[in-house]
C-alpha cells in the first residue's frame, strides 16, 4: 500500500484548509495517510488532524520550532518520513513547503515536484500533472525514482466530507537549531487580514486604484464580503501593497470561489496566479484590458464610481 | 566576497505557447534570460559596486546561450561560465544543482545567488538543491540583502507569516525573489565592451565530471507529454451607465453564479 505524508499547513495556530484537501486525495489514491504538524503548540491539533483522516500523527512540538525556519523543520520532515517508510511527501501550497521540499527530496534521494494538480498511480509508476510556463501548459509528469516529495497547487484537491482517522500520535524529538541562518524575527505585513488563500473571495488591486486612497476604498468592500486583499506586481513594487498579497506567478495562487480584478490589465503572470477561481469579476476603464478574456462578469468603467455602488448594491442583495 | 550567480535561458512566457501531439512548437518561440535570474544577477553587480564583490555568473545549455550570458557581462558581471555538453539531456533540477555544485567546487565562493525559479518549468528547486548537495545554508524567496561583514549577510524573504529576517552565514546560497530589484538596462557601452569579453565554456569533462555522476540522461523525473491549459473563456462585458451596469452584474453574481 502506498504511503502518503501529508505535511500539515499551519497559520496562526490554526490547521488550514488544505491539509484536509491532501489529506483527501490521498485517501481517494487508496493511500495510507500520515500528517506531520510542525512548530510550537501543535500538539493541540492533534484532534484537527485525526479529524481530517490521517491514521497516523507525527508530531514535533517544541518552543524552538516557534518561527519557521527551514533547516529544522525539514529535518523533522525527514524524521516523520523515515519512521513511517513514506512513499510520496505532499506540502501544500505555502512559502514554507515551496522552500521545504527540494531540501526534503534532496536528502532522502527522491524525486521533487512542484505545483501538481492532479497525482495517478499507475501499478508502481507514479505520474503527476503540474502547470508550466506561467501556467500557459500542463505538464504530465513521470517520476523515475521510488518516492517523490511534491507541492500541491492550492485548490487542486478538494476535502472529502465524511472522512475519519484513526489517532496514533507519534512524537518527534525536536531538531538542532540551524546556527548559520538564524532567524530574527517575522515582520508581520498583514495582521488581521484574511488569508488569501484560505478565503472564499478575494479582490485584487491593480495600477488603476493609483494610490493609498484607491487601495482603501477597494478594502472597505473586502471588509463588507469578508475578503482577502490581493494584488498585482505594480501595487507592491509601487510600495500601496505588502509583498505577500501579491497573486500571480511569482506570489500566492488563489483559487476562491469569486475573484474581483480591480484596476487590474491582466498581465500573464498575474493571470497565472487566479485564473483556477471559480468566477471572476473585472472592473476596468480599458475595455480591451486583457482580464476581460478571463473575467466572466465585466464592468467597463471607472473603477472610483462603480466599486462604492458595487458595495452598496452587494449590501441591498445580501439583505434581502 | 566572491559572488557565483547562474542564468537559465527560457521560453518567454509573453508569447503564445502552441502544443500539438504532446509537445511543445517551437515555432514562433523566443528565448530570454530567466527573469529571476536577471534579478539574482543585478543583486550580484549591486553587490560588486557598494561592497566590492568579485562577480562570477554560470548557464548551463545548448551554444545559444552566450547572448545572455554577453548580456550579464553588459550589466556587470566580470567572469562568465558556459557548461556545455550532449550529454546534459532532460535535465530535472537534480542534475542542474549536481553540475552547479561541481562549479561551484572549482571556485572560491561566499555567496551563490540564483533566481527562485525558472519561469519555463516554475519550479523552484535548483538552488535549494545545490545548497544541500553543499552542506550549506540556504534562504530562499528573499527580497532584500545586506552585508554585514565579511562572514555574514542579513537577508528578508517572504514567508506564510510575513516578511522573514534572516541571519546569514556565509558561505551560502540565497535564492531571489523578481521583487527584489529592477534589473538594470545595459548601457551601449557596456554592450559593446561584453562582444568582446571571452567566455570560458566546459563540458562535463572540463568541469571534472562524468555524465552519470551529475544524474546527465537519469533525471529523477521527466515530462511525458504538455497540453496546452484549458483557456478560460471570457464572459460577457457591461458598458453604459456605472449604477445600472453595476446593478446588473451583483444581480447576476447573485443569481447565476451564487457566489454573494
Amino acid at each position: 500500500m502506498t504511503k502518503v505524508l501529508v505535511i500539515a499547513d499551519i497559520k496562526d495556530g490554526a490547521l488550514k484548509g488544505s491539509t484536509a484537501e491532501l489529506v483527501s486525495k490521498a485517501g481517494e489514491i487508496g493511500a495510507e495517510t500520515a500528517v506531520a504538524a510542525i512548530g510550537s503548540g501543535v500538539a493541540s491539533l492533534t484532534g484537527d488532524l485525526v479529524q481530517a483522516g490521517s491514521s497516523t500523527q507525527y508530531i514535533a512540538d517544541d518552543p524552538g520550532l516557534e518561527l519557521f525556519s527551514a533547516g529544522p523543520y525539514a529535518a523533522c520532515v525527514v524524521d516523520a518520513a523515515r519512521q513511517f517508510g513514506a512513499d510520496m511527501i505532499w506540502f501544500g501550497f505555502s512559502e514554507s513547503g515551496k522552500t521545504l521540499a527540494p531540501r526534503v527530496a534532496a536528502r532522502l534521494d527522491a524525486a521533487c515536484v512542484s505545483e501538481i494538480i492532479d497525482v495517478k498511480l499507475k501499478g508502481d509508476q507514479v505520474e503527476v500533472t503540474r502547470p508550466a510556463i506561467a501556467n500557459k501548459v500542463l505538464q504530465q509528469v513521470k517520476i523515475n525514482t521510488g518516492s517523490l516529495v511534491a507541492v500541491v497547487r492550492a485548490g487542486a484537491f478538494e476535502a472529502g466530507e465524511d472522512v475519519s482517522g484513526t489517532e496514533n500520535v507519534v512524537q518527534l524529538s525536536p531538531p538542532e537549531t540551524d546556527a548559520r541562518a538564524v532567524i530574527q524575527e517575522i515582520i508581520s505585513d498583514a495582521e488581521g487580514e484574511i488569508d488569501l488563500t484560505d478565503a472564499n473571495i478575494v479582490i485584487s488591486v491593480g495600477r488603476g486604484v493609483k494610490d493609498q486612497d484607491g487601495v482603501n476604498l477597494v478594502k472597505e468592500l473586502a471588509h463588507d464580503l469578508q475578503a482577502g486583499l490581493g494584488a498585482s506586481r505594480a501595487m507592491v513594487d509601487g510600495g500601496f501593497m505588502p509583498h505577500n498579497t501579491q497573486v500571480g506567478q511569482t506570489g500566492k495562487i488563489v483559487a476562491p470561489s469569486l475573484y474581483m480584478a480591480v484596476g487590474i490589465s491582466g498581465a500573464i503572470q498575474h493571470l497565472a496566479g487566479m485564473s483556477g477561481s471559480k468566477y471572476i469579476l473585472a472592473v476596468n476603464k480599458d475595455p480591451e484590458a486583457p482580464i476581460f478574456n478571463v473575467a466572466d462578469y465585466g464592468i467597463v468603467g471607472d473603477l472610483f464610481e462603480v466599486v462604492p455602488i458595487l458595495r452598496e448594491e452587494i449590501k441591498k442583495v445580501r439583505n434581502q | 566576497m566572491k559572488i557565483l550567480t547562474t542564468v537559465k535561458k527560457v521560453v518567454d512566457v509573453e508569447l503564445n505557447i502552441r502544443v500539438k501531439d504532446g509537445a511543445i512548437q517551437e515555432e514562433g518561440l523566443q528565448y530570454v534570460i530567466n527573469a529571476w535570474d536577471e534579478t539574482a544577477v543585478e543583486a550580484a553587480v549591486q553587490l560588486k559596486e557598494n561592497s566590492g564583490a568579485e562577480t562570477s555568473l554560470v548557464s548551463i545549455g545548448g551554444a545559444d546561450n552566450t547572448d545572455i550570458i554577453r548580456r550579464c557581462y553588459a550589466m556587470g558581471i566580470e567572469q562568465g561560465m558556459h557548461i556545455q555538453d550532449p550529454a546534459i539531456e532532460k535535465p530535472d533540477s537534480f542534475t542542474y544543482a549536481s553540475i552547479l555544485q561541481k562549479v561551484y567546487e572549482k571556485g572560491d565562493y561566499d555567496l551563490v545567488i540564483t533566481g527562485k525559479q525558472a519561469q519555463d518549468t516554475d519550479n523552484g528547486q535548483t538552488g535549494i538543491i545545490l545548497a544541500e548537495y553543499l552542506g550549506l545554508p540556504c534562504v530562499s524567496n528573499v527580497i532584500d540583502m545586506e552585508v554585514l561583514d565579511e562572514t555574514h549577510v542579513k537577508v528578508s524573504r517572504l514567508g506564510d507569516g510575513g516578511t522573514e529576517v534572516l541571519e546569514l552565514e556565509l558561505p551560502a546560497v540565497v535564492t531571489v525573489d523578481v521583487s527584489m530589484n529592477e534589473p538594470r538596462l545595459p548601457a551601449m557601452r557596456g554592450i559593446m565592451m561584453a562582444k568582446k569579453k571571452k567566455i570560458e565554456t566546459m563540458d562535463l569533462a572540463g568541469l571534472g565530471a562524468s555524465p552519470e555522476e551529475v544524474g546527465a540522461g537519469a533525471p529523477k523525473s521527466e515530462v511525458l507529454a504538455f497540453q496546452e491549459t484549458e483557456k478560460r473563456q471570457g464572459g460577457q462585458k457591461y458598458e453604459g451607465d456605472p449604477a445600472e451596469v453595476t446593478a446588473k452584474v451583483v444581480g447576476l453574481l447573485a443569481s447565476e453564479a451564487k457566489v454573494l
